[in-house]
């Protein structure tokens, strides 16, 4: 908040948009959008920022961080990285340590994919599987038969109905086909 | 008498490190439990790999000789923030170093293009000088959540703050980064 205290200038006294509990609001929002990386698609931020020099200066400085951020994440080491610093670790360590099963098989360790990621590929398959067998304990659970019996009801009772408008002969035709 | 006394010394010594050996062991496991999610926490904040590798094994001795060789209670916490420490005093190191360098050879770099605004490397360095700078409660949630991708919660719990906490020092350091960031252009102006 201090930070932002800082910034406030002529410029935002004489914002023709100038409404100070509106800025205040919407600073909120674009670090929260910025946090959970959400568009800011509502009418009245899009109408504020287009009209707010400050706001649309502190959007830019958002989006800065946040493109700043994802470049971070994105560039990428090389894949045998974890295997150099363990190895360089486990040089360093006690002798008893160094001779240890499980320090060789660090020093060959390559990065694996999280269960999650693993998992990932198989999730279309997962929500078929899933989808199947809630046919299977819908049809077991009975709610198909029942669906069944509440057809066979609705047709007696339309046949009654055209039995009464039309007579037995012809509705007994109509229901037979 | 006295032969005997040594010999007892002996296998009671050998008998200590053969303790102190098996109850060090968790140093490998942990290594291999944390190992990768550190190991990009660490790439994201210094970017070099030789450094990455430094500060892995920095991390990792002060894990071994913390106090008395014990295991602390919390170690995941322990050398996530070791880490993050290490790598950010290195971060550190290496801005003052280029700075000095810059200075003595009366180098002045001109970052006012627009293809400076646009190069994600002068982005992504400019971020990580700001992160130098944060404040150390700000800087430790950028860097577990940002670097090393830890939820709130995780986070909450390895800092002894609550998720909500957590999110607001996130957010203001966001805030931070954000003024700092757009400074140097404003200044540039």
């Amino acid at each position: 908040m201090r930070i932002i205290s800082k910034n406030k200038g002529p410029q935002g006294r004489n914002n023709p948009n100038g409404d100070p509990n509106k800025c205040r609001r919407i600073r909120t929002w674009l670090y929260r959008a910025v946090n959970s990386r959400l568009g800011i698609d509502a009418n009245w931020v899009q109408n504020h920022i287009a009209g707010c020099p400050r706001c649309r200066r502190r959007l830019a400085a958002a989006g800065k961080v946040n493109l700043a951020l994802s470049a971070l994440k994105a560039q990428p080491h090389r894949i045998d990285l974890l295997m150099r610093a363990n190895s360089q670790t486990i040089g360093v360590l006690k002798h008893s340590l160094r001779q240890a099963p499980k320090a060789a098989k660090l020093k060959a360790m390559l990065p694996q994919p999280t269960l999650l990621e693993r998992w990932r590929k198989y999730a279309h398959s997962v929500a078929n599987l899933a989808a199947c067998i809630t046919i299977v304990l819908l049809m077991k659970v009975g709610v198909f038969s029942s669906m069944g019996k509440f057809q066979t009801e609705g047709q007696k009772v339309v046949k009654q109905y055209y039995a009464s408008q039309v007579g037995q002969d012809l509705a007994n035709e109509v229901f037979t086909t | 008498m006295f032969g005997k006394t040594a010999s007892y010394e002996l296998t009671w010594n050998f008998a200590v490190s053969e303790t102190v050996d098996q109850s060090q062991r968790w140093i490998l496991s942990a290594m291999q439990r944390h190992g990768q999610e550190l190991i990009t926490m660490l790439w994201r904040i210094l970017g070099n790999e030789q450094d990455v590798c430094d500060a892995y094994q920095s991390t990792f001795l002060q894990l071994a000789h913390y106090q008395d060789r014990k295991k602390p209670e919390y170690a995941k916490a322990y050398i996530f923030r070791t880490a993050s420490n290490v790598a950010i005093s290195m971060l550190r190191h290496r801005i003052a170093e280029r700075k000095r360098l810059f200075s003595t050879q009366g180098v002045k770099r001109d970052l006012s293009s627009p293809e400076k605004e646009l190069d994600y490397k002068y982005l992504v360095e400019t971020l990580r000088c700001c992160m130098a700078q944060l404040p150390e409660h700000l800087r430790n949630v950028v860097a577990l959540r940002d670097m090393a991708e830890l939820s709130y919660a995780q986070i909450g719990r390895m800092l002894g703050i609550s998720p909500a906490t957590a999110r607001v020092y996130r957010c203001k350091a966001v805030q931070l980064l954000a003024v700092w960031m757009g400074k140097g252009k404003e200044e540039k102006q």
